[in-house]
Order: C-alpha cells, then structure tokens, then sequence
C-alpha cells in the first residue's frame, strides 16, 4: 500500500515539470541549510579586515559589507533563517487554516456562520501592516516574526479546508461513519481532515513563499531580528551602499527570487497535479 | 442585489471595528506604557506621571478606554502623536496625496499592462512568446518590491543617471503650475516603474488564466464549430468574459498595492504615508502607526465594498449566496 503510494507521487512529480523542478530545488536548499559550513568560505558572523571589497576581492567571492562579513557565506547561511521561516510560519498558518475551517465546514450551523464572517473579515485585513504593528510593539525576534506570520495568515486555508469538509460531509463514508457511532471529534481527525487536506497543502507551500517576502520586507523596514544572518536584513544594510557596493543588495535579492520561485513552482505544480481536470486533460 | 450589498457594508464595517479592537488591545498587552515613553528614561517623578495618565485617560478600566476612542474615532478623532503632539489624522492627510498618485497610477498601468499581456499570452498559449512572457512575470512575481527599486536606482540613477533617485520634487528649483508636473512626472518615474512591474504579474496571470479557462467552454467550441471566425468569437465572447475576475483581483490586491506603495516609498524617499510609517516605527509612535492602520483597513475595505458591487452589477451571475 504504502509503496503504491510512492510510485504515485514520484509519478506525480516526473509528470509535472514544475513540481518536478520545485522538489530539486527544495532538495537543494535542505543540502545548503545543512552543509552550509561546508559550502561557505568563511564565517559570516566574523567581522573581516576587508570592508567593501568587490566581487572577487581577496577570496570574497560575492565581495564583503561595510562590517567586513563575506556576502557570498552570508548568504549561504541566510538560507537557513529564510527556510526557518517559511517553514514554521506555514505551518502555524496551515494548522490553524485546517482546524478552524474543518471545524467550521464539518459542523456547519452557528459556528459555520461565525467563523466563516471571521474568515471574510482577515481576507479584508491589510495583513502586512498588523504583522508590522505587532513586531514593532512585541519586539523583533524570529520566533515573534515566525508567529505573527502564522497567525496572521491562517484565513486562506482556512477558507480552502471549510470548503472541502462542506463537501466531504456528504459523503457516503462520512455518513456511514456518523451512523456508525464515532464521534465528531474522530470523524473529522479520521475522514474530514486527511481526505480534504491536499489543497490545503499546497496553498501551505505557497503560504511559505510569501511568508520569506514578508520577513524580508520586516527586515527591509529595519523590524529583523538583528541577531541572526537574512536576506533582507542584508538589503537593509546594504541599502545605504548601494552606489558604492551594490553587490550587498543585489545578490542577496537574487537570493530571495530563487528560494521564492522554488517555493512557488512547487505550489503551482501540486496544485495542477491534484486538479483533477489536468488529469484529464493529459489523458 | 440590495441585501448583498447590505452584508458586503456589515462585512466591511465589521472589518474596520476588528481592526481596530485588535490595535487597541495591542497596545494594551504590549510591554511598556506610553506615559514612561512620554517621561523619558530618566523621570520618575509619580506626580507627572499620574497628570499624564489623567491627561491620556490610563487611569480609567479598559473598556472606558475603548469607549473613549471608539467614540472619537466615531467623531473622525484619530488621537494625537505622541512625538509630534499634532492630531494623526491631520497628519496623515498631508501625506495620503502622493501616496495615492503613486500607488493609483501605477495599479492602473499594471492593470492595463498585464491584461494586455495575458491576454496576448493565452492567444499564443504554448509558443515562445508565451513562455518567455510568463517566465517573466513569474520571475517578477517572487521579486521582493524594494529590492527591485535598489536595483533600478542603481541602473537609472547612479549609472545611467537618467532618473532621479529620490523625493518627489527637485528641492533646488521652485517650478509652479505645468512645470511642476512635469517635475513630480519626472520623479515618480522610478517608484512607479518599480510598482508597476511587480503589480503586473497577477493582472497577468488572472487574465491569461480566464482567457483559457472561457476558450475551452463549450460554448466557443461550438461557436468555432459553425465556422465563426475565430477573431470574431475572441472579440464578442471570450474578451468579454474572461475580463470580469480582473476586476476581483483589482480590489482584491489593494492590501497588496498599498504594501507595495508604502515599501516602495521608502526606498525613493517619496513624501507620502510610508515614509511617515518608517518614522513612526522608529520612533515608536503608536497612535501614529495605529491612525495608519486604521486609514488602510478602511480604505481596502471601501475599495473592496464599490468592487464587490461594480462586479455584481457586470456580472449578473454573481450573486451572495
């Protein structure tokens, strides 16, 4: 059973050729948050006699900032705080997303119609300036951005979970299930949420790629934890130099459109490989 | 359509109190008082304390608190900065103008912009075109906004010197009347460009998405299999339905634009509500930061409500519920 399912996810993966390219790139980011010693050249927490070197200066690769620090290991360490991020956050968001709106489209009702307004009234809600608000009022450490990004962006998933587990309550096993005799609480933890959870999945991974967006706009806005090593926090340094030394700013942006994309590709490519019309269509 | 509207406003007007509730009880959980703000590091004397604590209402329970300011918010009383000690809400006003000319302009170039393209790119759906356009606005779409701005800042400004870098007028020449425009034109190329180019992707996306989805519904391969010119068909029918969601995704992406506008400010230094945040948040002035973020909420909420209804009334599909 188990090997069955394998076979079709990897044959989920070869048919899709974003899916495929996002599960390379996730690869590559694991080996780099892992290996990152290996891979950089320096310690990036070491502040060098060389300051404002250019590319290729005295072994810097990527070149140094005004402290010293060598960008190119910086930025392999940045992936780090960056996956740190995306990860925990997306999952907070996800957990949350999944209870309340499974809660809410398997019990319908009063609780339905609350939760649903509550769900409206968060995809109305300018997010980024609360997630803003509450850093800059509760102090800027990763874990707060981490949890801020979590709660703040439960709403989307939550919206896609109610929606399935409105349609999976119809059906003919959850029904027989409920004659059964199980209880609510192990007919939505048994049948709702893992039949219904796929879409919310890949909403998750897209969830990941905007959550390193918003930790590099906090960190743009100087509102980073200024006690580890990101991508934007090295924009916001690299902002007042960038006549001078441009490559502070320019390369830890690419950094962040690659991890970005590699988050996006795999979130588009679940999402058209679970639609059931692409399977279709490929047919 | 009137009972729609009606739960569209409730929604809306629900949004806004949230909002501000949920500001209000921030400021109360978070650590550290704005009287100890106001005294400075050094006073400690209980007397002034307990004046400024009358003065502000911090000595009364929380929910008159609340009361308070929900009803001089009600009275369009946003408080006063606590730094500057003017009323938020006049400054706010100085500043909303260029934020609303920069952030409008550009929507409504990205809005045109890519359509068009999207448009365009599911007509040759498959062919180089497509995929180098699409490529493209995927790349955009995962570029953080500011940095982008950074990087035409260094390619326009400091090495082709073409656009200025910064504010919204030249400082040193005192133009009046057209030559004004021409200036604030001038300026606003760079932070409108920046915006724009990080707004299309999702006018793109949503549009070639509706034009493909509308192309394979049956009743345009029928259409195509009477022999209807295959342009004709484009123009009356699938143009028509497939630019409805664009009109969602306007309203939809207002949190996003504004976002946008406020980053994109900062980095150009453009005079407008960004730039007051920045400041704001360095200088920890609450009420200010709280005026702002009741200004926007309000504001997505209103652009939210008038879409909502433009699209009921173009699409009479629609309907809630």
């Amino acid at each position: 059973m188990k090997n069955n399912r394998l076979t079709i996810a990897a044959q989920a993966v070869k048919s899709n050729r974003q899916l495929m390219a996002g599960c390379i790139g996730v690869l590559a980011l694991l080996v780099l948050m892992i290996a990152a010693p290996l891979i950089s050249t320096e310690d990036p927490t070491i502040y060098g006699p060389d300051v404002l070197n250019g590319l290729g200066e005295n072994g810097h690769i990527l070149g140094t900032n005004h402290l010293g620090q060598d960008v190119y290991s910086m930025i392999i360490y940045g992936v780090r705080t960056s996956v740190k991020v995306a990860v925990i956050s997306a999952m907070i968001s996800g957990i949350l997303g999944v209870l309340i709106g499974g809660a809410a489209g398997f019990l319908g009702g009063k609780v339905d119609v609350i939760i649903s307004e509550i769900i409206n009234v968060f995809m109305m809600l300018p997010t980024f300036f609360l997630i803003l608000l509450i850093v800059a009022l509760f102090g800027n450490s990763l874990t707060n951005v981490m949890i801020v990004i979590g709660i703040t962006t439960w709403p989307g998933n939550a919206k896609l979970m109610r929606a399935q587990a409105l349609s999976l309550r119809e059906r003919v096993f959850v029904k027989s299930a409920e004659a059964m005799g199980e209880t609510k609480r192990q007919i939505l933890f048994k049948y709702i949420i893992p039949n219904g959870i796929f879409p919310v999945i890949a909403n998750t991974t897209l969830g990941m790629a905007n959550a390193i967006l918003t930790e590099a706009g906090l960190s743009f806005l100087g509102l980073g934890d200024p006690s580890i090593i990101s991508w934007g926090q090295m924009i916001y340094a690299g902002k007042q130099y960038i006549t001078s030394a441009w490559w502070i700013c320019a390369f830890s942006g690419i950094a962040i459109i690659i991890a970005v994309l590699i988050f996006y590709m795999l979130g588009d490519g679940l999402n058209k490989v679970m639609d059931p019309r692409y399977n279709k269509r490929r047919a | 359509m009137k009972r729609f509207i009606c739960r569209r406003l409730i929604t809306g007007i629900l949004t806004i109190f949230i909002v501000f509730v949920l500001n209000f009880l921030l400021i109360q959980a978070a650590p550290g008082s704005p009287v100890t703000t106001l005294m400075g590091k050094e006073n400690h004397d209980p007397e002034i304390r307990a004046m400024l604590e009358e003065k502000y209402g911090f000595d009364k329970p929380v929910i008159v608190q609340l009361g308070r300011q929900l009803e001089m918010l009600f009275h369009g009383d946003l408080g006063d900065s606590i730094i500057q000690n003017r009323p938020v809400g006049e400054m706010i006003a100085e500043k909303l103008g260029p934020t609303i000319v920069l952030g409008l302009t550009s929507a409504l170039l990205a809005l045109i912009i890519g359509t068009l393209l999207g448009v365009m790119a599911a007509r040759k759906e498959g062919k180089p075109v497509d995929m180098v356009v699409s490529g493209t606005q995927y790349v955009f779409s995962a570029m953080p906004q500011f940095w982008l701005g950074l990087m035409l800042i260094i390619l326009f400004s400091s090495n082709l010197d073409i656009f200025p870098s910064y504010g919204m007028t030249d400082a040193r020449a005192d133009h009046t009347g057209i030559n004004y425009v021409i200036d604030v034109l001038y300026h606003m190329c760079l932070p409108a460009i920046t915006l724009t180019l990080t707004l299309i992707p999702q006018y793109f996306k949503i549009a070639k998405s509706s034009v493909l989805q509308v192309t394979n519904e049956e009743f345009i391969q029928t259409f195509k299999a009477a022999g209807m010119p295959v342009k004709q068909i484009f123009r009356k029918y699938i143009l028509r339905n497939a630019i409805l969601p664009t009109v969602t995704i306007f309203g939809i992406s207002m949190a996003y634009l504004l976002t946008g506008v406020m980053l994109i400010e900062i980095v150009f230094a453009w005079p407008g509500m960004g730039r007051l945040m920045m400041t704001a948040i360095n200088q920890r002035d609450y009420p200010t930061l709280i005026g702002i973020n009741l200004i926007m909420a309000i504001s997505v909420a209103v652009v939210m409500l008038l879409v909502d209804i433009i699209y009921a009334k173009l699409d009479p599909r629609i309907r809630y519920e």
